[in-house]
C-alpha cells in the first residue's frame, strides 16, 4: 500500500466523520442513504465487477434483508440478532437462487435475477399476513446500544458510518486474499482460471452469495433509517438504480461504487436548485459519463492520470534512435 | 469603481433578501411532480400555487408574504420522507402533501415527529387512524365514502352481486377492504375480485374475468391512467353493466384519457368542478384561465389546503405549529365566510373530513352532477 493511498483512506475516514457536522436533518438523511446504498452497491460489484455476472437481484435481497430486520425488531429482538439473521437468510437465499441460475451467464443470469427480483416483490406483496402486503410495515424502531441510542439522525449516520466501515475493510480484506485474486481471475479468464485448477462455479457461486449478503445488509440498515418499507420500494426500479451506481462509478474498482452510489444519491438532491430540469441534467450527465468513459468514473479518472503522467523514456534508447 | 459598485450592489440585493425573509411565512408544498404519480401530483401543486398566489395578493397571511418552496418526490416514499425533512429544515411551519397514500404514510412521520401540521390530499383509510395528531386531509378517506356507495348500489341501482377492480398499492388497497366490508354489510355479494399493478397497461383479462363472473355492477378504485384503460377495454368487450367508482373514475383526466369510453360512468365524489356552486365554478374558471386544462379533485384539494392553513393561522393570530394543529381539529368552516374552501367542510379530532358529496354520472365527456348527499 502506497503513501498516497495510506493518506487517502485516513482523508476519507476523517471526512466521514466530520461530514454532517453543522448539517441539517435532511443533508445527514441523505449521507446516510448514500452510505447504505454504497454497501448494497459493493456487494453487486462483488458479482458484477470481480466475478462478471450480471444481477438484477440485489433490490430483492435488500428487500429480504430488510423485512427480516423489520419484522425481528418490531416483535422485540435486537438490531444486532436481526442483522445476523438478515445477512444469513440472504447467503442462504442466494446460494440457493445462484445454484440453478449461475448455470446461465451474463444476459441470461440477468434476465433470471430479474424475475426473481419480480417473485420477491409479489411473496412481499401478497402475504400479507407476513409482510402487511401492500401498506407495508410502519415504525421499525431504530437500535439501541446501551447508552446510545440512533433514534436521532446524527447518531444514526455515526452506527451507519460504523457498519459501512466494518464493510468496506471486510471487502478489502477479502480481495486481497486468495478468494479475492480468484474472483478476479475469474472475470479476466475463466477458461485459463479454470485450467489453473479453479473451481470456477464454486468461486462465482460464492461471489453470489456475499453480494447478496451485503444486499442483506443494506436492507437491515435501509428499514430502521426510513422507518417504513413496503414491497414497491423494492422493486426491478431499484435494482437497475444499484446497477447504475456500480457501472457510473465503475465496476472492479473498490471506490467505484461508493463513488457512483454517491453520484446516484447526492447529484440528484444538489441539482434540485435548477427546479424541473434537474432530473434532465442528471440524465443527460449519466448519458455523457457512459458515452466517454464505459468504465465510470474511475476509469476515466485512470485514463486521465496515464494521459498526465510524463512517460518515461529510457535515456539509453533515446540516445540509441539518434544514432 | 467596477468592484465598488458590484460590492454595493450584491449588499443592497443581500439587504433586500434579508427584509423580504422577515416579513414572509414559509410553506411547502411536496408532491409527486415526476414518476407515475405525476398526473396526480401537478394538478394539486397547480391548486395550490393558484391559491398561493391569490392569498399573496390578498396581502399574504397575517400580513406576510407567504414564501412557498415546491419539492418534486418523484412518487418515490423514501425521497419523500427526506424532502419533509428538508422543509422543515429549510423552516416550513406547515405542509402541504403529498398525494399518494404510500408516501403520505412514510413522510407524515417525520412531520409529527417535528411537531409540524401537514395537510394531504391522500385518501387512504390508514393515514388517520394512526393517531398522528399533525396530519389533516382536504378530502375524506375511502372508509367514509364506501357506506354511502353501498347503499346506492343496494337502493338505488338493486343489485345483489357485485364486482370490484382494485390497484394493489396502499391506496387501493385500503379503498377495497373497505369497500368489501360496506358491501358485505349491506347484504350484497361480491362475485369478482380482481387486483392490478400500478402502471398496469392491458386489463383485457380483467374485464373478462368480471364478464364471466355474472356481476350487475362494478366498482372501479383504479388511480388515473389505470381507470382509464380499464374503462376503454369495457366497452371494447362489451361489458354492459353500471360502471361505479369514487371520485377518480369521473376526474377529467379520466374523462380525456377514455374518451366516449368515460361515458356512463357512474362515481361518488366529494369534489367535483361539476358542483353547481358558485365558489366552485368561479375556482374553475379561474383555474382554466391559469394553466389551460380543467382542474380535477385534486387540483381543488391543493388550493383548499392552502386556503386552510391561511385561515387556521389567522384564527391562532401567530405563525405557530403546533397552534395551527390544534385550532384545526375540530374545526367547521363555512364556504360562505371562508370561499377557499370552496364547499362547506369540518376536521374531526384525528384530522378527518366531513363535508357534502355527490353521485356524478359522465354524459358526453363532461361531469354532470346527479343527486347530492349530505355530509356525514
Amino acid at each position: 500500500m502506497t503513501a498516497f493511498r495510506i493518506l487517502f483512506l485516513i482523508t476519507f475516514s476523517v471526512a466521514l466523520l466530520l461530514a454532517p457536522i453543522g448539517q441539517s436533518n435532511y443533508i445527514i438523511y441523505i449521507l446516510c442513504s448514500w452510505l447504505i446504498f454504497s454497501i448494497s452497491a459493493m456487494g453487486l460489484n462483488l458479482t458484477l465487477g470481480y466475478a462478471g455476472q450480471i444481477s438484477l437481484a440485489q433490490a430483492a435481497f435488500m428487500g429480504i434483508g430488510a423485512y427480516v430486520t423489520a419484522l425481528l425488531t418490531m416483535a422485540g429482538v435486537h438490531w444486532l440478532v436481526a442483522v445476523f439473521c438478515s445477512i444469513s437468510a440472504t447467503f442462504l437465499i442466494g446460494l440457493a437462487l445462484g445454484y440453478p441460475a449461475l448455470r446461465v451467464q451474463h444476459h441470461f443470469l440477468a434476465f433470471v435475477t430479474l424475475a426473481f427480483n419480480a417473485l420477491v416483490f409479489l411473496v412481499l406483496r401478497n402475504e400479507e399476513w407476513l409482510t402487511g402486503g401492500s401498506l407495508g410495515l410502519v415504525g421499525i424502531p431504530r437500535p439501541v446500544f446501551g447508552p446510545f441510542d440512533t433514534m436521532k439522525q446524527l447518531p444514526f449516520y455515526y452506527f451507519t458510518v460504523v457498519c459501512f466501515l466494518v464493510t468496506a475493510g471486510a471487502m478489502a480484506w477479502m480481495l486481497r486474499s486468495p478468494w479475492g485474486r480468484a474472483f478476479k481471475a475469474l472475470r479476466e479468464n475463466p477458461i485459463r482460471a479454470n485450467s489453473l485448477g479453479l473451481n470456477t462455479t464454486r468461486m462465482t457461486l460464492l461471489a453470489f452469495a456475499i453480494g447478496s449478503s451485503m444486499a442483506g445488509l443494506a436492507g437491515a440498515l435501509q428499514a430502521p433509517l426510513v422507518q417504513f418499507i413496503e414491497p414497491g420500494s423494492f422493486t426491478l426500479i431499484l435494482s437497475l438504480k444499484i446497477l447504475l451506481m456500480v457501472i457510473v462509478g465503475g465496476s472492479g474498482y473498490f471506490f467505484g461504487p461508493i463513488l457512483g452510489a454517491a453520484l446516484v444519491v447526492l447529484l440528484p438532491e444538489m441539482l434540485r436548485f435548477t427546479d424541473g430540469y434537474y432530473l434532465i441534467i442528471y440524465a443527460l450527465l449519466v448519458l455523457v459519463v457512459m458515452i466517454f468513459s464505459p468504465q465510470g468514473l474511475l476509469g476515466l479518472g485512470r485514463k486521465l492520470l496515464i494521459a498526465m503522467k510524463p512517460r518515461k523514456e529510457r535515456g539509453d534508447l533515446k540516445q540509441g534512435a539518434q544514432l | 469603481m467596477k468592484r465598488r459598485v458590484f460590492a454595493g450592489v450584491s449588499l443592497s440585493v443581500m439587504m433586500m433578501a434579508m427584509s423580504a425573509h422577515a416579513e414572509t411565512v414559509k410553506i411547502a408544498n411536496i408532491a409527486e411532480l415526476s414518476g407515475p404519480g405525476a398526473a396526480a401530483g401537478s394538478v394539486w401543486s397547480d391548486g395550490v400555487d393558484l391559491a398561493i398566489d391569490e392569498i399573496n395578493a390578498q396581502g399574504g397571511i397575517l400580513g406576510m408574504q407567504v414564501d412557498m418552496s415546491k419539492y418534486d418526490t418523484q412518487t418515490d416514499p423514501q425521497v419523500s420522507r427526506a424532502l419533509v425533512q428538508k422543509a422543515i429544515d429549510e423552516g416550513a411551519f406547515a405542509l402541504l402533501g403529498t398525494v399518494y397514500s404510500s408516501s403520505t404514510v412514510v413522510n407524515m412521520l417525520v412531520a409529527q415527529q417535528n411537531g409540524i401540521p401537514q395537510f394531504t390530499a391522500s385518501e387512504a383509510p390508514s393515514i388517520t387512524q394512526k393517531g398522528n395528531p399533525y396530519i389533516f386531509r382536504t378530502n375524506w378517506g375511502a372508509q367514509k365514502g364506501m357506506p354511502k356507495i353501498a347503499t346506492y348500489l343496494k337502493d338505488q341501482l338493486g343489485v345483489s352481486k357485485v364486482a370490484v377492480a382494485w390497484a394493489n398499492t396502499e391506496f387501493g388497497k385500503g379503498g377495497h377492504d373497505s369497500f368489501v366490508e360496506n358491501v358485505k354489510a349491506a347484504g350484497l355479494d361480491v362475485v369478482a375480485d380482481v387486483p392490478s399493478e400500478q402502471g398496469q397497461a392491458d386489463f383485457s383479462a380483467d374485464v373478462l374475468k368480471i364478464k364471466n363472473s355474472g356481476a350487475e355492477a362494478v366498482f372501479i378504485y383504479l388511480t388515473q391512467e389505470e381507470a382509464a384503460r380499464f374503462l376503454m377495454e369495457a366497452v371494447k368487450q362489451g361489458l354492459d353493466i353500471p360502471r361505479i367508482g369514487d371520485s377518480v373514475l369521473t376526474s377529467e383526466k379520466v374523462i380525456d384519457l377514455a374518451g366516449p369510453a368515460a361515458n356512463g360512468a357512474k362515481s361518488h365524489a366529494a369534489l367535483t368542478i361539476a358542483a353547481d356552486d358558485p365558489l366552485v365554478q368561479e375556482f374553475a374558471a379561474k383555474f382554466s384561465k391559469r394553466f389551460g386544462y380543467s382542474p380535477d379533485y385534486n387540483g381543488m384539494k391543493g388550493y383548499i389546503g392552502a386556503y386552510t392553513i391561511k385561515y387556521g393561522t389567522e384564527m391562532v393570530g401567530e405563525v405557530n405549529s403546533q397552534k395551527l394543529a390544534d385550532v384545526v381539529h375540530g374545526l367547521c368552516l363555512d364556504a360562505n365566510t371562508y370561499p377557499g374552501v370552496l364547499i362547506d367542510m369540518c376536521w374531526d379530532d384525528v384530522g378527518e373530513v366531513s363535508r357534502q358529496s355527490y353521485m356524478v354520472e359522465v354524459k358526453d365527456g363532461r361531469e354532470t352532477v346527479s343527486e347530492v348527499l349530505p355530509a356525514n
